[in-house]
């Protein structure tokens, strides 16, 4: 099989996949809605914790901003959705289905990720131009180089965030429920990438530790990066530990998959 | 080499045993105690190119154990498999590739998107020739009756249409193997015997290897010359249905209507060993008796020696009461396997 073939595969469930977001889109609006709300409270909140003051952990007001527009923007990109969709195979058992098929389980939701991405990264967007609008003293970069660098940390960060979503939702092949599983990965995800509160702000022994963990790759480089915390070379650097972090999840996946596979029965007959 | 190839193929699971009670769920909560479950017991199968081949049992038989070790997507305890020449949990891409599959419980297609869309994605995955492509996709339109709904998504399709495009969608890369689990359940008369000439006229014209588990004996009488029975994770019987309707459905049912009743007959039948008399009515009655023993000409000369019959007719056991009677532990199909095949050529000897 020629590699152009190979891909063509993929790049059709990743089309699909967008497809098929799409067709949620009312309850895509809602969910982007929900969202929203959450940001303004939580931007109400941060105003409260400045009030009076010029800076928090090192971060001034404006930076928290552009600090929480990019958070949001990191993490709406891997939505609920595909969050909960490769757990929910596992559990119902279409599984199996896949497995009747003449593809890589782990690539094809890696690709069905992204077809999602997509879309939900065009409308997290467009949705954050708008905030950003109303919002005065947010600090945009102004080199083109920044931006370059984001969007690829961005990407990156997908992977990571994919690596991690991947092998908590394998571990639903022991388990029968996965919102357990789902609420612990999203609790330690937000709170280990920088999510809830920038790692700056942890205690010294915390922040050492998450700085050693494959969560940061997904909120905390991206953001750095955007904030021009970390110069271009410096920036590489954060998009290498990045890269090492998906490559490493992604061997660490398929080996869970190849003894998970062995291991368990598929739910339902 | 058979197409399909099972030697020794066994699979086990672990089990957690649990105590009755909140004290057995404390104690398997630090101290889990699991059996060994036999779902399949060493079998030996072996399917033939072209072939079709029911594989019926109760519920909990191992039906769908085996398809699943079969299609590559469970692992065997033990034994060896080869579909056409690979092994299917060791290459399960390349066995992917050329078996088709429907299980009736699940749908292949995406349910939010056109199902054209999920045929389009399936021309990629299996990379199916453009011309192909287009000409199954006209013949099954055609034959399945899909253009009313191959625009609508499968959320939205009735059971009976959704499948009938998963049928489409499991044969798009004329695969030599077809693997259908119940392919049939839950569907109206209609759709059923759609769905049994299309996977008639598909295994005519390509040869395709056909496996069905089905609890509808239409599908078997319909489609399957071969019948594989399986029960406690083992099979009982391996052969033609024709061999087990010669020597498990030996009993014939003749119903009689008749001018006035005839006591003097119903006393003679209950003196009379093989034959069994059921009273309708006072003018109807059925007479069951033993293929082997008499002949239908027989029975009805006798009862026209006694009165005048106004009309009769005749009913042999169907092979749903043969194997109902294999389910509920009536009828031990292994006693008989040493003479399996003598049906043929000794009748008159009941099995």
């Amino acid at each position: 099989m020629t590699t152009a073939a190979r891909l063509n595969k993929y790049r059709s469930i990743a089309n699909r996949s967008l497809q098929n977001v799409m067709a949620y889109r009312n309850s895509y609006i809602i969910n982007l809605l929900a969202n929203s709300i959450n940001l303004v409270a939580i931007f109400f909140l941060w105003q409260g914790i400045y009030g009076g003051r010029e800076a928090v952990g090192g971060y001034s007001w404006d930076q928290m901003k552009t600090y929480l527009l990019v958070t949001f923007l990191a993490n709406s990109v891997l939505s609920w959705y595909s969050e909960t969709a490769i757990s929910g195979k596992i559990l119902d058992g279409s599984v199996a289905m896949d497995l009747l098929k003449p593809i890589d389980f782990q690539t094809a939701r890696f690709a069905e990720t992204l077809g999602a991405s997509l879309l939900e990264g065009a409308m997290s967007t467009v949705l954050l131009i708008v905030f950003a609008t109303f919002l005065t003293g947010v600090t945009f970069p102004h080199s083109p180089i920044v931006y370059l660098l984001f969007a690829v940390s961005l990407l990156c960060a997908v992977v990571v965030k994919f690596g991690v979503v991947y092998l908590a939702a394998l571990l639903c092949f022991w388990s029968t429920g996965s919102l357990g599983i789902v609420w612990t990965r999203i609790a330690l995800t937000n709170l280990l990438s920088g999510a809830l509160v920038p790692l700056a702000f942890f205690p010294d022994w915390l922040e050492k530790l998450a700085l050693l963990l494959p969560f940061q790759a997904i909120i905390h480089t991206p953001t750095m990066i955007f904030l021009q915390q970390a110069d271009t070379w410096e920036s590489l650097r954060l998009i290498g530990i990045q890269l090492f972090w998906g490559a490493g999840l992604w061997m660490a996946g398929k080996a869970m998959w190849n003894w998970a596979v062995r291991q368990v029965t598929i739910h339902g007959g | 080499m058979s197409m399909i190839e099972a030697r020794g193929l066994s699979k086990s699971f672990m089990q957690a045993v649990k105590e009755p009670g909140l004290k057995g769920a404390v104690k398997h909560l630090f101290l889990p105690r699991h059996i060994e479950k036999v779902a399949v017991k060493p079998l030996d199968l072996r399917i033939e190119a072209g072939e079709t081949v029911a594989y019926v049992g109760p519920n909990g038989a191992g039906k769908s154990t085996t398809i699943k070790m079969l299609t590559g997507i469970l692992m065997p305890s033990s034994g060896s498999i080869s579909v056409n020449g690979i092994n299917p949990y060791r290459k399960r891409m390349e066995n992917a590739a050329q078996i088709g599959a429907v299980f009736g419980q699940r749908t292949q297609l995406w349910w939010d998107i056109p199902i054209a869309e999920s045929f389009s994605l399936l021309k990629d995955i299996y990379q199916i020739p453009d011309a192909l492509y287009r000409k199954n996709m006209d013949l099954f339109t055609e034959m399945l009756g899909m253009s009313e709904f191959i625009h609508l998504s499968a959320r939205k399709l009735s059971l009976g249409q959704r499948m009938r495009a998963d049928l489409a969608a499991a044969l798009l890369h004329n695969p030599p193997i077809l693997y259908l689990d119940e392919p049939t359940i839950g569907l109206d008369v209609s759709v059923k015997e759609k769905i049994r000439g299309f996977i008639k006229q598909i295994n005519q014209e390509q040869q395709t290897t056909v496996m069905l588990t089905t609890h509808d004996l239409g599908d078997i009488e319909d489609l399957c010359k071969r019948l594989v029975i399986i029960d406690h994770g083992a099979i009982i019987y391996d052969g033609t249905l024709s061999e087990v309707k010669a020597r498990f459905a030996k009993n014939r049912v003749i119903f009689f209507q008749v001018r006035s009743p005839m006591p003097e007959l119903y006393a003679l039948l209950e003196h009379s060993p093989g034959l069994k008399l059921e009273q309708q009515s006072s003018q109807e009655f059925s007479v069951t008796f033993d293929r082997y023993e008499y002949t239908a000409s027989e029975v009805v000369s006798r009862v026209m020696k006694h009165g005048e019959v106004l009309d009769f007719r005749m009913e042999d056991t169907h092979i749903e009461q043969v194997i109902k009677a294999v389910y509920d532990g009536h009828l031990d199909l292994n006693e008989h396997r040493g003479a399996r095949g003598q049906a043929h050529h000794d009748d008159s000897s009941p099995a």
